[in-house]
């Protein structure tokens, strides 16, 4: 697929001469070295590669997770790279929405209640979190089983209760890791769908891993990591 | 809805393994129930002994007796309102040998002296005047099978020979630190009926005094006229002695203090393995709620929250399990049974508060591990985990 | 055929999750240590005056009396009793017998708080005689006729004045001197006092009386005529039994009530450890869903899973009661000094370790481990290989 330079967006991540070692015992681990990088608001993004790649590192760091071993990760105007703990934790919980493979809900709390999780963060009231809740399950589709328990909803309806909770503190940024990886096609269909309305409707950012190459299609660019470099 | 009962709802997570550990934990707490009271019974009698009363008895031993001319000695001390003499009988039942009372030949001037024990005037009276009467402890009378009126037969032990005696009156308790199991009768019908060689001996004087603050000064005082005499005597207040009592089984009470001890560390363990246990499962949990935006602290309350939720829960059904098992059941057997050594055996408010406080507290400390090494993980490395 | 899953599969498996193998084992330890450790106290309690019995000795007592503290018997009738043709005779032609005095004085404790019984006995000057296996091991016998005494080597120095050297008081000036230890053979008799027996009576009141009788008969046989002619006599009105059966029951009511408590408290515990056993091996087993399921699909029966977790389960409960049967027996160092009900008085006891108790201490480890381990094995075996290996 040809890349698209999406027009007049400033960069929201600025990656410069990135690295990332990690250390097993005393044996150093290049996973990632001196890579540049930009993304643009309002982009939607694939990243695909091997395993071991490092794309899931980098999408760490980019989400604030992790900090490079070198270089500069500057998001959304924030140099992630000199933040504490502490400070990460608060520009994740305002900036970036999270969805991962395995959905990761909370069993003994509702659709609603794991949807409201995010927003204890904040200072808002009882109310005003239950009715962002129910918005961001409106937006998924699901408001009619906001009072459903987790085993009680199939795996894409699991999957989209963990992107409304992503999206519920209305971030800036989402970050998927192998948002289709458990589901069947239809279902990935659908959160494909979701994920582009987010985009084009919502002007979320974007940035998706995947190994999917029918999710890597619906992205605006699709980016190659091998070995540690961006291809 | 915030992170402490979200956390409390995790506990019902895993709804067996919770039910276990509330189940082993309160049997734990039930243990340490039992333990603590059976040893605040033991000791009911020296909480609750009166505050005017003096006991005198032989200074070298328990066993010897004092002259009977003391009790007049002891009458004339300045500060002694009144003081009676009482002679352990140490007789037992025929017809069931092992049945464990205490039988006391006493001067009428004690039931002035030991005013706890209520008796009806009319049976008291009657009792004044029948020289073979007896006066029995509402709960020894029922064990017993004896009302008014009745004929009993003692088994003498220290004095030998079957006693015959006639029941005039049944006493109850003003308080609660009260032997109802006690068995009385005229010292003047032991002592004419026993040997020219052993009479006129008696075992204690109790006494009360005008004002409880003097209670030291005075019982100096009695022990110093005796001091000159052939026979000494030890004085002190009705507290010490039972608390003197009470350290000849120091061994044993010490023991159960290091049991009850033994059982929160075995509670702990069992709270410890299972919280442990669910931090392990939840760290991709934790991950995903680091990932979010909660913070280490946010973690560490959520695991805290957990264990305290199941810890509340154990300590709650210990204390409402100790209720029928060791008050109404083991408690009313001691009583009836055991009457003189467990006259009291009632669970104490503050033991119940004790042992709920204690499992809140013992989770919170189970949970201090697992919760930093929770924290110590890095946000990427929980979410990689499988559990 | 049956095929039975290698013991190391289990037993490795239990040091994977180090941690929680740790904590239920060491519940158990905690359980099968302190059955143990009461079993062996009441056992030591039984042994302390079990021993202070000899098999040929017979005790006379009043009558009525229960123990030698309330018992009093006169001083003439003690020839008669010891006249009888029962009654061994020593080489010098006399009977080999002694009338005693029995007491209890206050004394305070060394090393806590307060005061306690100590039992005191007048013994007569042949009392080593009788008492053949008593052996001074420190300083020397007390003259007859004085106010020396020895001291059982148990109380030495746990009460003040009770030590080679040292007085006490047995009454206003009177001072008693302790010139000598001595020892017994680890029986109540190294609890006691001992005086001569007239200074004894005279200090106490109680001139012209004993409190028992003993007297060694020719043999073991001789009891019952001995007990009959001297029952029989309502002159005398005197009971005899044989000095076993006396602390046999001096013995019954402590350590009847020390085993009561124990294992009152050890069925607590151990249904506390049960439930630890319980927990542990049933996450064990959630957590070998897929390697249950694997197996299963080898070929491996239920019986064969059932077998090996209960195994496993044993395993993990019978490492825990070692523990706690090896920590027990370093209980053997501790004396524990209590008061004796029947006699009124102090005894140091020591806990004292028997095969049978240990052997019961494992099989309680090993019982604790089975009913713990029941259900959870049960699962095991019950699991559907299918669903298993898919991880559900």
């Amino acid at each position: 697929m040809a890349e698209e330079k999406a027009p007049s967006a400033k960069p929201i991540v600025e990656l410069r001469g990135v690295a990332r070692t990690f250390f097993r015992g005393k044996e150093p681990i290049v996973v990632l070295e001196n890579l540049d990088l930009e993304i643009a608001e309002g982009s939607y993004e694939a990243l695909m590669g091997p395993s071991g790649s490092g794309k899931s590192t980098l999408l760490n760091l980019i989400a604030g997770l992790d900090r490079p071993t070198r270089g500069t990760a500057i998001v959304a105007g924030n140099n992630l790279s000199t933040m504490s703990d502490g400070d990460l934790a608060t520009f994740r919980s305002r900036t970036m929405g999270f969805i991962f493979q395995a959905y990761n809900l909370m069993p003994v709390l509702t659709a609603a209640e794991n949807v409201e999780l995010p927003l204890l963060l904040t200072s808002l009231g009882g109310a005003e979190r239950k009715k962002r809740a129910q918005t961001a399950l409106r937006v998924v589709g699901l408001e009619d089983r906001m009072g459903h328990y987790p085993r009680q909803l199939s795996g894409g309806q699991e999957q989209r209760v963990a992107i409304a909770r992503a999206i519920v503190n209305d971030p800036q940024i989402i970050v998927a890791d192998e948002p289709t990886g458990d589901l069947d096609r239809k279902s990935a269909d659908e959160i494909l769908n979701l994920l582009e309305t987010l985009n084009t409707e919502f002007k979320k950012t974007i940035l998706m891993v995947t190994h999917d190459p029918a999710a890597a299609e619906r992205a605006k660019i699709q980016r190659r990591l091998d070995k540690g470099r961006l291809l | 809805m915030n992170l402490i009962t979200v956390a409390a709802r995790n506990a019902l997570r895993n709804k067996f393994r919770t039910t276990l550990t509330v189940v082993g934990a309160a049997v734990a707490v039930l243990a340490f129930i039992m333990l603590r009271t059976v040893l605040s019974a033991w000791n009911v009698a020296a909480d609750y002994a009166a505050k005017d009363r003096l006991g005198t008895r032989h200074k070298v031993s328990f066993v010897l007796p004092l002259p009977k001319k003391y009790i007049d000695t002891v009458r004339a001390v300045p500060g002694i309102k009144q003081a009676c003499y009482s002679n352990w009988f140490g007789a037992k039942n025929p017809k069931n040998d092992n049945d464990f009372f205490a039988s006391i030949a006493i001067d009428p001037t004690c039931l002035d002296v030991y005013d706890e024990m209520l008796i009806e005037p009319d049976q008291k009276a009657a009792w004044l005047a029948d020289r073979k009467g007896a006066i029995v402890g509402d709960v020894l009378a029922k064990k017993l099978g004896v009302k008014v009126g009745d004929r009993v037969t003692l088994t003498g032990t220290i004095y030998p020979g079957d006693w015959q005696f006639t029941v005039d009156g049944i006493y109850k308790a003003a308080r609660k630190s009260v032997d109802r199991s006690q068995f009385m009768f005229h010292w003047e019908y032991l002592n004419e009926s026993i040997p020219e060689r052993r009479r006129d001996k008696i075992g204690w004087i109790t006494s009360r005094i005008d004002d409880p603050t003097k209670g030291a000064a005075i019982s100096a005082e009695i022990d110093r006229i005796f001091d000159e005499k052939d026979v000494q005597t030890a004085t002190m207040s009705e507290r010490s002695m039972n608390l003197s009592f009470m350290a000849m089984l120091s061994a044993i009470l010490t023991a159960l203090n290091i049991v009850s001890v033994i059982i929160l560390l075995i509670m702990m363990m069992i709270l410890g393995n299972t919280i442990a246990m669910g931090v392990r499962e939840r760290t991709r949990e934790y991950g995903v709620l680091r990932a979010v935006g909660f913070s280490p602290r946010h973690i560490g309350i959520f695991i805290v929250g957990e264990a305290v939720t199941v810890g509340l829960l154990s300590g709650l059904v210990g204390v409402a399990l100790s209720y029928p098992i060791v008050e109404l059941g083991m408690g009313r057997f001691l009583e009836e049974n055991m009457g003189s050594m467990f006259p009291y055996f009632r669970i104490e408010p503050t033991t119940m508060i004790l042992a709920v406080l204690l499992t809140v507290g013992l989770s919170t400390i189970a949970a201090i591990f697992p919760a930093y090494q929770a924290s110590k993980l890095s946000v990427t490395d929980a979410l990689r985990r499988v559990a | 055929m049956i095929l039975m899953i290698p013991l190391a599969y289990n037993l490795r498996n239990l040091t994977v999750r180090l941690s929680t193998t740790i904590a239920a084992a060491g519940g158990l330890a905690l359980v099968v240590f302190v059955f143990a450790s009461v079993m062996m106290l009441s056992n030591g309690i039984k042994k302390t005056l079990g021993r202070s019995a000899q098999p040929d000795v017979a005790i006379v007592m009043r009558k009525g009396s229960d123990a030698e503290l309330s018992s009093g018997i006169e001083e003439t009738q003690v020839g008669l009793i010891l006249a009888g043709r029962e009654v061994k005779k020593q080489p010098n032609g006399q009977p080999d017998g002694v009338g005693e005095v029995s007491l209890v004085i206050l004394l305070d404790k060394l090393g806590a708080d307060g005061v306690s019984n100590v039992a005191i006995r007048g013994v007569p000057d042949n009392v080593m005689t009788f008492r053949r296996d008593v052996k001074i091991v420190d300083g020397r016998a007390a003259q007859p006729g004085t106010d020396e005494v020895i001291i059982g080597k148990a109380i030495r120095g746990r009460f003040k004045g009770l030590d080679l050297g040292q007085t006490f008081e047995m009454r206003k000036n009177r001072p008693a001197k302790v010139v000598g230890v001595f020892s017994d053979g680890g029986s109540s008799f190294e609890s006691e006092i001992w005086g001569d027996l007239n200074t004894i009576r005279s200090s106490f009141g109680r001139e012209g009386m004993v409190s028992s009788v003993r007297a060694r008969l020719q043999d073991p046989t001789q009891l019952d005529s001995f007990k009959l002619r001297i029952e029989q006599d309502p002159q005398l009105g005197l009971l005899v039994m044989r000095e076993a059966e006396y602390y046999e029951k001096q013995s019954a009511g402590t350590s009847l009530f020390i085993t009561a408590m124990g294992v009152m408290i050890a069925i607590f515990f151990s249904i506390g450890a049960m439930i630890g056993a319980m927990i542990t091996m049933h996450a064990s087993i959630a957590n070998r869903q897929r390697e249950i399921g694997t197996l299963r699909a080898l070929g491996f029966s239920r019986l064969s899973i059932l077998t090996s977790f209960l195994i496993e389960s044993m395993a993990l409960s019978l490492l825990g009661g070692a523990v706690g049967a090896i920590a027990a027996l370093g209980m053997g160092f501790v004396r524990f000094s209590t008061m004796n009900f029947a006699s009124w008085s102090e005894i140091v006891f020591t806990f004292e370790p028997t095969p049978g108790i240990l052997l019961s201490a494992m099989l309680l480890a090993a019982v604790m481990g089975l009913v713990g381990g029941f259900f959870p094995a049960v699962r095991a075996a019950r699991m559907n290989p299918i669903l298993a290996m898919r991880g559900a």
